[in-house]
């Protein structure tokens, strides 16, 4: 196969994946002609790839109509992401009692490169709770169950860390700059755990607390997205450190099984494109 | 999993009648579903990048991984065709090779292939494309069924047009102990919970007249354990052969049972020819649904 091939072998699958992407990114379902404006390609180009996502069961019509959403397989793929986590099955009976102990919406965050995902969660019983999905994915000074994890983490790869968000996120700095943001986490290390404030409970705050590996290092964290922390008197609920000294137990027992997928690839190697969101910090 | 019945309802409304099948592909290996979906042909589709997604799609079950050969067994490609879609989906991003490099995993930017507004499949949409396969390679009648209190459910299905059939009803009832769906679902619970049922549906009634007493359900359960699938017969003016298949979860939990039958004059002779073709057709469809939790662990976030 000459280099010419390759190269039309490539662009041809980049193209489609840049379909795919895009109907992803896209809220509501679009056609064609609309994706074509949006990525600068030709209407004929953009055709072929949602025909080859369509019978590949990546896309499919939106109500018999023109336009395109997304299949089953993309939720599969995800799914089996999140399932290459020992802590998505592991973590789930100690999620369920934690969410059932407090009433809240439980989640579990693991750390992937710079960023931390959800792999696990837990609803809570209460009339009115927080609704959140498997797979978000934050950069790691943005919101509560990411910071507590960045905390953790030495001086050093902080520097990494805040190097990479401006390499590759600028939008995404702390809006109060990053000094500002260190003596957060510097508070949020002391303190054992981090709180956001709710703006549905004035006085009450929500709290992650980091999971730590065998040797210490913060490979999670476990958030409760509820009222569970008054901000007069900032004392953890128990349930929540009884999971996350039940999870680290676990992992302590058996470190390869709960070493992450990706811990063989450097931090800085892992891309993701997330939306950004301008300003996040770590009470966000 | 009450959801799944309410939406199968307001989806669908009767079932659909559907034709028999077109010449059935009886080859033992794992059946692609999107090879049948898209039999009508090329539509203008990028084939070396179907490829490439065939190959990706692979990677959509709870495996930990595969190494070339395999996937071109199991994908009827060759290496060279598996070698080149793989690279492509590394340098993409969407796998990673394992710290050994032999082995191909799922790669972290396959987390841009979400979208926060879907809602993920529930356990009638997995199923979907697995129930039209077995009904395309039978021709047969296959029913989609999940467990509710002592009753087995019918969710969703496909009935055949050929004369002498089982009846199929969205939402319809029929006692764990009278069917072969049910009987595995009574199969794959606790031996306490068979016990409980036992003692709770003396005596368990058969239609039209008959009664089924608890030693030959034991004995059938156990069959049913030995064999992983049941095969029985209901006998009556019209004997029927059934044959029931437990879809599992991520808990090694039931998510339900998929069935298929027929007169057994007519599905005996066919039946030992087709099994392993719907076994890979199950098999395949369970890799998918052993990422879910059962549907109606309702707390957990999805």
């Amino acid at each position: 196969m000459g280099n010419a091939v390759v190269r039309a072998f490539n662009t041809s699958a980049s193209h489609v994946f840049d379909v795919l992407r895009f109907v992803c990114a896209c809220p509501e379902p679009l056609g064609v002609t609309e994706i074509s404006r949006q990525l600068s390609l030709p209407a004929s180009t953009v055709f072929r790839a949602l025909i080859t996502l369509e019978d590949a069961d990546y896309i499919r019509r939106f109500q018999n109509t023109p336009k395109f959403e997304l299949a089953t397989t993309p939720h599969l793929l995800n799914r089996a992401l999140f399932s290459r986590f020992e802590l998505h099955r592991a973590s789930r009976p100690h999620l369920k009692t934690l969410a059932q102990a407090t009433g809240e919406t439980v989640s579990l965050w693991a750390r992937l490169g710079w960023y931390a995902l959800r792999i696990g969660g837990a609803f809570g019983s209460r009339d009115i709770y927080h609704r959140a999905r498997l797979g978000e994915t934050r950069l790691l000074h943005d919101g509560a169950a990411a910071s507590v994890i960045l905390a953790g983490l030495s001086r050093a790869e902080t520097a990494s860390y805040r190097a990479f968000v401006d390499r590759n996120f600028s939008l995404a700095q702390p809006s109060s700059g990053w000094t500002k943001q260190q003596d957060d986490l510097d508070r949020i290390e002391t303190r054992g755990f981090a709180s956001g404030p709710l703006a549905m409970a004035p006085g009450f705050e929500a709290v992650a607390v980091p999971v730590r590996d065998e040797t210490g290092r913060p490979v999670a964290s476990i958030m409760v997205d509820g009222p569970v922390l008054r901000s007069d008197a900032p004392e953890l609920e128990p349930g929540v450190l009884r999971a996350r000294d039940a999870l680290e137990a676990l992992i302590a027992h058996d470190p390869p099984a709960f070493r992450s997928p990706f811990a063989h690839i450097g931090a800085d190697e892992i891309l993701i494109r997330i939306p950004a969101r301008e300003g996040a910090d770590p009470a966000g | 999993m009450v959801r799944s019945v309410l939406r199968a309802k307001g989806r669908d409304g009767p079932l659909p009648l559907a034709g028999p099948d077109p010449a059935p592909n009886l080859a033992p290996r794992r059946v692609r579903v999107s090879e049948t979906d898209n039999e009508g042909g090329d539509r203008g589709q990028n084939k070396a990048t179907a490829r490439i997604l065939a190959v990706l799609s692979e990677f959509a079950s709870d495996t930990s991984g595969f190494g070339v050969t395999e996937l071109s067994n199991q994908l009827g490609m060759t290496k060279n065709m598996v070698y080149r879609a793989l690279t492509t989906l590394v340098e993409q991003g969407y796998l990673v090779r394992d710290p050994s490099h032999q082995r191909y995993q799922l790669g972290f930017r396959v987390l841009e292939l979400q979208n926060e507004n879907a809602i993920e499949p529930d356990f009638r949409e997995l199923c979907a494309p697995y129930v039209r396969k077995v009904f395309q390679l039978t021709g047969e009648s296959v029913s989609l069924m999940v467990r509710a209190g002592d009753y087995a459910v019918f969710i969703d299905g496909v009935e055949t047009r050929r004369p002498g059939t089982y009846r199929s009803q969205i939402g319809g009832l029929r006692p764990l102990h009278s069917g072969a769906s049910g009987r595995v679902m009574l199969a794959f619970s606790s031996d306490q919970d068979i016990s409980d049922y036992v003692a709770r549906r003396q005596p368990m009634r058969l239609a039209p007249d008959g009664e089924l007493t608890p030693e030959r359900l034991w004995s059938e359960i156990a069959g049913i354990r030995k064999l992983g699938y049941a095969r029985m017969v209901h006998p009556g003016a019209l004997p029927m052969l059934a044959t029931a298949f437990p879809i599992w979860d991520m808990d090694n939990g039931l998510h339900g049972v998929l069935s298929s039958g027929a007169p057994l004059e007519r599905f005996a002779s066919e039946i030992d020819r087709l099994m392993p073709s719907i076994l890979a057709i199950v098999d395949e469809l369970c890799h998918r649904t052993r990422l879910y939790p059962a549907d109606t662990q309702q707390w957990e976030m999805q």
